[in-house]
């Protein structure tokens, strides 16, 4: 929400495209770990395989904001709500990119499972997505539309999601115990489960920095109040 | 042949000692925060005949503290710092209201000298001006003399005591004699500078003094500038918004002759609270 023009054309120009460039790798980590997730349930290795390939356009992009980023504090050092804007981009991006990394962890694990039959138990693994998908669609809507409610918001879902992988973690490892030749699928399930966990937890960073960029508050390391 | 049998040390478990975190060296302290104020300012208002160029001013300057004072040109800037010294007045038909106090003492007061004023608070300018028929050391040591000074040791001293606090001593300790205006630009500046704390004030003005200086000697001004705030409090005017971020702990942001807003430099450079101050220093101005 950039409110009026800068003097200098090309700064905001060289802002708007970092911008875009940090929400376009929020598309394709979301389309990805939407791929990978797909690729679980419907049993389609292709899906995880296109999963896995996105992987490598989200660390370009990685790299590419970071150097517009270091670009722009070189060129133009920028103050106030612009610098807050610049270095949030940057350390939204490496969020970005990690939570890509654990679609593409989820791609390699679904395709492992995919060699075997279905496990009921995967049904674990649906609030767990939906839960850490929601948290990353509105941290990255909290940074865009600058709302500091939002941001916050996110930062205390994440309490259920962890409550969420101790559920699944507590009853896969109870069916390790008493279906011990399915071990390696139940295995998979709880890396599965603790990769949405960790997307979680990066949701919550991106939201913290959204928080950040809007309003120069930093909420991170805050002790946890539970919502009434 | 005969082995040696080298004892180790006795072991012994190592203690990890957290190491206390260091403070930042840009953190304003909470003695320094505790400090009586340099200045304060009441409802100042200064008219160039009709013209208002400063509009009600309230402002605390902090002591032993740089103040940097930003705005867009013609917003009051170098005038509100003159009428810290009086300097001002100077100028014909200048016409003043409300209350500088420093020190707790109201410099306007009829029966306060303003030499005396301009004596406890130096000023540098934006351009050099060393006096052009005087050396280094006269040049150095003129307010000293002017001020009835003659004792030839102390002058001595003082004289090598100002170039070295202005980081001018080590280039110019052989050449004391050759004129001032034989310097570079930045030495001059310096020279200024030495001359300005030759008389031990406990202020030091500055209206833009690197702004017609080379980068390598802005640096030099800016490390300076930092060096004496350990001693004496700096008021410095800047349009360059990088230097005020570089050099000050404390900013005021002013706009047609009124003080939109005053605080760390941290704060304003980062989170200013007025909209004025964010347009202005990110540059959407106007």
């Amino acid at each position: 929400m950039i409110a009026q023009r800068h003097i200098l054309g090309t700064f905001d120009e060289a802002l708007a495209s970092l911008r875009n460039n940090v929400l376009m790798m929020a598309g394709l980590a979301e389309r990805s770990l939407d791929r990978a997730i797909k690729g679980l349930f419907e049993r389609d290795d292709d899906l995880c395989a296109n999963a896995i390939a996105d992987d490598e356009e989200i660390d370009q992009l990685e790299i590419q904001i970071d150097k517009d980023g270091v670009d722009i504090l070189l060129r133009f050092q920028p103050v106030a709500s612009d610098l807050r804007r610049v270095v949030s981009a940057m350390k939204l991006s490496t969020n970005i990119e990690r939570v890509a990394d654990q679609a593409t962890n989820i791609a390699r694990r679904a395709r492992k499972l995919n060699q075997h039959p279905a496990l009921p138990e995967m049904e674990l693994i649906r609030p767990m997505h939906a839960h850490a998908m929601s948290m990353f669609k509105d941290s990255i809507d909290a940074y865009v539309r600058e709302d500091v409610e939002l941001g916050r918001a996110v930062v205390s879902r994440d309490e259920k999601l962890d409550e969420l992988n101790r559920v699944a973690s507590r009853r896969l490892i109870q069916r390790m115990a008493e279906d011990p030749d399915q071990l390696r699928g139940y295995l998979n399930l709880m890396f599965i489960a603790r990769h949405l966990e960790r997307v979680g937890d990066h949701a919550t960073n991106i939201a913290e920095d959204a928080v950040y960029a809007a309003a120069a508050e930093d909420i991170r390391h805050q002790p946890f109040v539970p919502s009434a | 042949m005969e082995s040696k049998v080298i004892m180790d040390p006795p072991m012994t478990p190592p203690v990890l000692v957290p190491p206390e975190r260091a403070a930042s060296p840009l953190a304003i302290t909470e003695a320094e925060d505790a400090r009586p104020p340099a200045f304060e300012v009441e409802g100042l208002s200064i008219w160039y005949d009709e013209k208002r160029a400063i509009q009600d001013i309230t402002i605390t300057i902090p002591s032993k503290m740089i103040t940097a004072i930003i705005g867009p040109s013609g917003c009051g800037k170098s005038t509100f710092l003159r009428s810290l010294n009086r300097m001002h007045e100077l100028v014909p038909r200048a016409r003043i209201e409300g209350k500088v106090l420093f020190a707790g003492e109201d410099i306007y007061s009829s029966d306060i000298d303003p030499t005396a004023v301009r004596r406890r608070i130096g000023m540098v300018f934006q351009k050099s001006n060393p006096f052009p028929t005087m050396s280094i050391a006269e040049n150095v040591l003129i307010g000293l003399k002017l001020n009835g000074v003659r004792e030839r040791a102390f002058l001595r001293e003082r004289l090598e005591q100002s170039l070295r606090m202005a980081a001018l001593w080590e280039e110019v300790k052989n050449d004391l004699h050759k004129p001032g205006m034989s310097l570079s630009g930045g030495q001059q500046q310096r020279l200024c500078i030495a001359r300005a704390i030759a008389v031990e004030p406990e202020v030091l003005l500055m209206d833009e003094p690197a702004s017609a200086l080379d980068p390598i000697a802005t640096a030099k001004i800016e490390e300076l500038i930092h060096e004496l705030s350990t001693k004496y409090t700096v008021v410095i005017v800047t349009h360059n918004m990088q230097q005020a971020g570089r050099c000050s702990d404390f900013t005021a942001f002013l706009y047609l002759g009124r003080l939109i807003e005053f605080g760390s430099t941290n704060k304003i450079f980062t989170n200013p609270s007025e909209r004025q101050t964010e347009d202005y220093i990110t540059g959407r101005f106007g």
